[in-house]
């Protein structure tokens, strides 16, 4: 308690040094305001960016996605070409039946890049045959106001309708009419609309497009967005002609499965496919393994150039408080000739040191609030993918405690000088 | 009245490079309360070494002081501090107010390391001790507003604002004319009422004059004592 008392009386103290000297304690700060504000804002950004990916890499079906592609054979394996159908849809059955760690199985008939018109209106894209598992393990939805999705029976039944991607849809019908319902024609035949693609863009992101130039969202995310999608059946007896399918989706129920599930595919594909590799599998987690290392690295060298600017400032109060001691000798001598122990002047000076951390630590936020906000702004600007970083206060805090922990180390050095001082050497002082 | 101190055999030698410095070299003195003493000496008599030694700043390399009944030759500096804030004021040749502190807070200062002083207790004895000294109409004034006579007797307040037993005055008339001279001397002589112990400690004739006894230092000893 008494200590508190004294601790309370030496900030106290220490803020009246800070406003009897202005000038000198808003330089001694600048460091420490440097160093917080470039350690948060840079952190703060680079977790925007972190979580940016994370969402790109969600956008392509997660970590637990599996896809599978057409490949030509290897070499060896060219003159046996006829012994393999490719992917079909015996090779969806097999795995949905074989292997129960796949929750789902998404096999894809692309059509190819048409022309869809309406009255008049005519816009190109790609035409996928798909079927309903689709949707998951594209991470895609339908919203209800926005119709529904493909089904078993419109794949029972080679029915035409179709889904659009919004872009796909903003593009083709003007903002007044609603595309539910109407008839379009897909490379010359009449489909239905029964339903809009969930807005990639709008999902989960803070800030859509900046400039909004982009119908339905632009940027990164605009091809997700486009597309025309169709029973996978009507995709290969009206289109294609054959039951060849250009690619397989999988999704794993967890993340951890992945590696034995790619062996188990891989194992099921050779067998359906009489030992030919005709295909190829690929996952996201390379591309998160990247980001990951990405990640690391920004962090690593971010965190080290604010840690340095942090150290620097450390030094510049250190700098600071040797001055203003050797300003005070005198002071310190008055002081222990009246009364004060070591222990007084070493909390007297080592308060001073904290309120000046702690003062432009405080100030160093505000300072990385507007460096973030400057940078999202411009990357809007820049990149229209919506906003790249926000505030986290768990970084903020960080950001202040470490100022205010250097700040303390910083002061004690200082404040053991003033604290041993000869009270009848500091009295002769002039 | 009683004995306040009791110095017997007191050495204090520095190293000064090679040399050793006998700065007190075997000194014997005794110390009332309420006494009025001067010491008198040039510069290098030891005069400052005994008041530093006598005012808790400093201590002695040989010999023993007791301090009202108790033996303090050997204190550490904590000890020493609560005999400086509890016990002893001072009075410099400089006054050595702090200058960004207003005329109550330098008044106050040596209660702030006193726990037994809540914010109120220490502005209000400082508020009496001010007024002792006749210097009330100045509490929020800052040093450098006051003039030297002013300024001395800010010091004085807050050389007794702790009720010390005894108070060393060091030149304490040394920055101040001839006018203020007598006031501060009178002021210092008053406090013996109250049974504080003063000392001037100068090499001024007609300063030390003012006091009931004259102790006269040359070469660390004691040269004279002398009451009058």
């Amino acid at each position: 308690m008494k200590l508190l008392i004294r601790i309370r009386a030496a900030v106290i103290n220490g803020l009246r040094e800070l406003q009897a000297n202005k000038v000198r304690s808003l330089l001694s700060m600048s460091g420490i305001i440097l160093g917080v504000a470039s350690l948060v804002a840079m952190v703060t950004v680079v977790q925007g960016m972190v979580g940016n990916f994370r969402q790109f890499v969600d956008a392509m079906g997660g970590i637990e996605k599996i896809t599978v592609e057409k490949q030509a054979l290897p070499k060896e394996q060219e003159h046996l070409a006829e012994l393999s159908e490719g992917l079909t849809m015996r090779d969806v059955e097999q795995i949905k039946a074989t292997i129960p760690i796949v929750r789902y199985v998404s096999p894809e008939a692309r059509v190819g890049f048409e022309k869809l018109v309406w009255e008049g209106r005519e816009v190109n894209t790609m035409i996928n045959g798909v079927t309903p598992d689709w949707l998951p393990v594209a991470k895609r939805w339908v919203d209800p106001s926005q119709g529904r999705f493909i089904s078993d029976l419109d794949i029972l039944h080679k029915t035409d309708v179709c889904v659009l991607g919004s872009s796909i849809s903003a593009e083709l019908f003007p903002p007044n009419v609603d595309p539910l319902g109407k008839v379009i024609r897909l490379k010359g035949k009449r489909f239905v609309v029964i339903g809009l693609l969930n807005n990639i863009e709008a999902q989960g992101m803070e800030i859509r497009s900046a400039s909004g130039k982009g119908k339905g969202g632009g940027g990164m995310w605009r091809w997700r967005n486009s597309g025309v999608y169709i029973p996978i059946s009507t995709a290969t007896s009206k289109f294609n002609g054959n039951d060849k399918l250009s690619g397989l989706g999988l999704q794993v129920a967890t993340g951890d499965d992945l590696n034995y599930a790619v062996e188990q595919v891989e194992r099921t594909l050779l067998q359906t496919h009489n030992g030919l590799k005709d295909f190829t599998l690929t996952t996201n987690e390379q591309t998160l393994d990247d980001f990951r290392k990405t990640e690391t690295a920004f962090k690593l060298s971010l965190g080290g150039v604010a840690g340095i600017s942090l150290f620097v400032g450390g030094i510049g109060i250190m700098n600071v408080m040797l001055a203003s001691i050797n300003e005070r000798i005198r002071e310190i001598g008055v002081r222990k000739a009246v009364g004060a122990r070591g222990s007084d002047l070493f909390l007297q000076f080592l308060s001073e040191a904290a309120v000046i951390s702690v003062l432009g630590g405080l100030i160093g936020l505000a300072v990385s609030m507007g460096i973030v906000w400057i940078m999202n702004y411009v990357l809007m600007q820049a990149v229209p993918t919506g906003v790249v970083a926000k505030f986290d206060w768990i970084i903020m805090l960080q950001g202040l405690s470490f100022s205010v922990v250097i700040g303390l180390i910083a002061g004690v050095y200082p404040a053991i000088r003033a604290a041993n001082l000869d009270p009848i050497e500091a009295l002769r002082h002039e | 009245m009683g004995s306040l101190a009791t110095i017997r055999g007191l050495h204090k030698t520095y190293l000064m490079g090679d040399e050793t410095v006998h700065a007190l070299d075997g000194v014997d003195l005794d110390f009332d309360r309420g006494e009025y003493v001067a010491i008198l000496g040039p510069s290098g008599s030891g005069k400052s070494t005994l008041m530093h030694i006598l005012g808790f700043m400093d201590t002695p390399t040989n010999g023993s002081i007791l301090f009202e009944g108790e033996e303090v030759s050997g204190l550490g500096a904590d000890r020493r501090a609560w005999y400086r804030s509890n016990r002893v004021g001072f009075v410099f040749q400089s006054f050595n107010l702090l200058p960004r502190l207003s005329v109550l807070e330098n008044v106050a200062l040596p209660l702030l390391y006193r726990e037994d002083y809540t914010e109120a207790a220490r502005e209000e004895a400082a508020k009496v001790a001010l007024e002792r000294v006749g210097m009330s109409h100045r509490l929020s004034h800052r040093p450098t507003q006051l003039s030297g006579g002013e300024r001395q007797r800010v010091a004085i307040a807050r050389a007794i604002v702790a009720k010390p037993a005894i108070v060393f005055a060091d030149e304490p008339t040394g920055n101040l004319d001839v006018k203020n001279v007598d006031r501060i001397l009178d002021l210092l002589g008053s406090l013996l009422a109250e049974g504080i112990t003063v000392v001037l400690v100068t090499h001024d004739l007609s300063v030390a004059a003012k006091a009931k006894r004259v102790i006269s230092m040359r070469s660390g000893k004691v040269q004279e004592d002398r009451r009058q």
